[in-house]
């Protein structure tokens, strides 16, 4: 199956606008045919990037090293104070999430990531952007009305907690962590890696014993 | 200089490898910072034709820095392919209500990353 397929195939469900949704698929059809074409394309390397993010990449990679900082204070301290190589330690590292910076969720303070210029995102520990971070909405409102669009999202932020918001504008790449949920005093690692969420690591929610783990709402 | 970019095609090898390894933007040279943690800086106003890596919103605004991140290389001319143009990046704080006013939230906060090119000094 040549990349061309994956393509015309890709997400029907990512947009409420199936209209748009085609026109965007023919075109990237048309485009790609032609690029391979002309030789400036090679399907093997799209088949391989394409591959990568639909079966490796994605949330996962991330939970666990949100989980690993949950269970490991000293993990913890390497990953708040760099980000990059902490990750490296854990073999992680990968495009586009190069030079990672980790920001801590705690009673005083909530991070939310959003990246106004386009949709800068940490590919290689999140996998790609769900559609709404990509979007003009999210993009603008989430610096001038960030406690509006938490709130859409399930989460009310007390007034005496600091909402920070982290506008991905240069090479970095930014990983919320979380707070760890009460009651999980006995999950090992590995339980504690499946209650965390995508959103959880963009500051979009929290992370609470009935998350469902397997995320994939968009 | 200008940036010479490659017309080769880009094979499977070389896109598994950039996955893997990434594409790494930061520069190892001892260039002096232009601003120092803690001092307060200004964004510049500026309405470039071309590429930038500077919000409209925080221009004009006053910030602190709050992180040297190092050196890395310039989007703003690697955009144009013009040169590397290295430079120190820093975490920049803005309160909320330096950008958007007294409607903001008075405890809330933005946190941009800017170029040393962004900036001047208040």
């Amino acid at each position: 199956m040549t990349a061309y397929h994956h393509h015309a195939g890709s997400d029907p469900k990512s947009s409420s606008d199936s209209n748009i949704a085609s026109d965007i698929a023919l075109r990237v059809k048309a485009i790609e045919a032609l690029l391979i074409e002309k030789g400036i394309v090679d399907p093997a390397a799209l088949d391989t990037i394409i591959e990568t993010y639909e079966t490796k990449v994605g949330p996962h990679i991330g939970a666990r090293i949100v989980a690993k900082a949950w269970v490991d204070s000293e993990f913890k301290q390497r990953l708040l104070a760099d980000g990059t190589s902490a990750i490296a330690e854990l073999g992680l590292t990968g495009f586009s999430s190069e030079h990672m910076i980790v920001v801590e969720n705690t009673s005083e303070i909530h991070n939310l990531i959003v990246c106004t210029l386009c949709s800068c995102y940490p590919w290689a520990i999140l996998g790609l952007p769900p559609t709404w971070y990509k979007s003009f909405a999210y993009r603008s409102r989430a610096v001038i009305e960030p406690r509006v669009v938490l709130k859409e999202f399930g989460l009310e932020i007390p007034e005496n907690v600091e909402v920070r918001v982290w506008d991905s504008t240069s090479d970095l790449r930014y990983l919320v962590l979380p707070e760890r949920p009460e009651g999980t005093e006995g999950l090992s690692e590995e339980e504690l890696a499946k209650l965390v969420t995508r959103n959880a690591m963009i500051g979009a929610a929290k992370v609470d014993l009935t998350t469902v783990p397997s995320e994939v709402s968009q | 200089m200008a940036i010479e970019t490659s017309n080769e095609c880009m094979s499977a090898e070389a896109a598994r490898a950039i996955l893997d390894n990434g594409l790494n933007c930061r520069v190892n040279c001892d260039i002096p910072p232009q601003f120092q943690v803690g001092e307060l800086v200004r964004a510049k106003v500026t309405h470039p034709k071309t590429y930038t890596r500077l919000p409209r919103y925080v221009r004009g605004k006053v910030g602190n820095i709050m992180k040297d991140y190092g050196v890395y290389v310039f989007p703003d001319t690697v955009g144009q392919r013009l040169s590397t143009k290295p430079q120190h990046v820093y975490s920049v704080r803005f309160a909320a209500q330096e950008v958007w006013g007294k409607e903001a939230s008075a405890n809330d906060a933005l946190y941009v990353d800017l170029f040393d090119d962004h900036l001047e000094k208040v």
